[in-house]
């Protein structure tokens, strides 16, 4: 169930675009339509369907397509175990930078 | 094939002394965080007994004591070793944190290491504790801050 290293690394270079963060935001809230996600960040669809490109291979998103229009493309957040052990390791990192910052501001002051 | 998490900074303080801070007053300067409590109950105060084979302890309000983890290597005033373990974590997942501190001139470059992240099991009660949405939500702050850190170090 763990997550290679490289998977990490293929997710995280896919979360260090702040259009694909963009995209993954509004995942969060609920699936949305390719079309939806480009207009969305107001860029044109060819851009659009890279970044979904990126985020499918890093495992982050699915594609499906409703059962009305097999054109339609739906993305969705994938819960996967990489997907969940990535938020743990942003998590950690996070409070450990608090932590951190709260460790310094301490140290600082009785110095 | 251990995923961790890496942080460092400098302190204006000598390596001794941030030693002394971080294991002596952790109680002073450890802020509980809501995300990542290290028990279901309201967060108590942290505190280490020191030397090798002493505890983590969090003393919780109604005056419980919660071991957090052991320390498995006390070297003053160079290395921290301990092991970490949340209520909230799976009975098989044992998370060790290590913590270096080196003289850079007149300041200490303070490292945190937090390695074992690689056993979370997808259905565990941990991630059952974990809003993902608000997770998810927080990815883009997260990386700000993390590049900013980043920038700090080099």
């Amino acid at each position: 169930m763990s997550a290679a290293p490289a998977e990490i690394d293929r997710t995280l270079a896919a979360l260090a675009d702040p259009q694909r963060r963009r995209v993954v935001d509004l995942l969060a809230e609920r699936p949305r339509a390719a079309g939806e996600l480009a207009r969305a960040l107001e860029l044109p669809a060819p851009t659009m369907s890279r970044h979904l490109k990126t985020l499918r291979e890093s495992g982050l998103v699915a594609e499906s397509h409703p059962a009305f229009d097999a054109r339609v493309r739906i993305y969705a957040l994938r819960p996967e175990p990489m997907v969940h052990l990535l938020r743990w390791l942003e998590e950690a990192e996070r409070l450990w930078s608090e932590q951190l910052a709260a460790f310094k501001a301490h140290v600082e002051r009785g110095a | 094939m251990t995923s961790k998490v890496y942080i460092a900074l400098r302190v204006k303080a000598a390596p001794a002394r941030a030693f002394e801070a971080f294991t002596a007053e952790i109680g002073q300067w450890w802020r509980p965080n809501p995300l990542f409590q290290t028990t279901p109950r309201d967060p108590g105060l942290l505190a280490f007994e020191p030397g090798a084979g002493g505890r983590l302890i969090e003393t919780l309000k109604n005056g419980k004591v919660f071991e957090i983890g052991r320390i498995r290597a006390w070297e003053p005033p160079e290395r921290l070793v301990f092991s970490y373990r949340q209520a909230n974590f799976p009975l098989d997942l044992h998370t060790e944190v290590e913590v270096r501190f080196e003289a850079v001139g007149e300041e200490t470059r303070v490292s945190v290491e937090h390695r074992g992240f690689d056993r979370v099991p997808a259905d565990s009660v941990a991630r059952h504790r974990f809003p993902d949405e608000v997770l998810l939500m927080r990815l883009a702050d997260w990386w700000r801050a993390h590049l900013a850190s980043l920038k700090e170090v080099a």
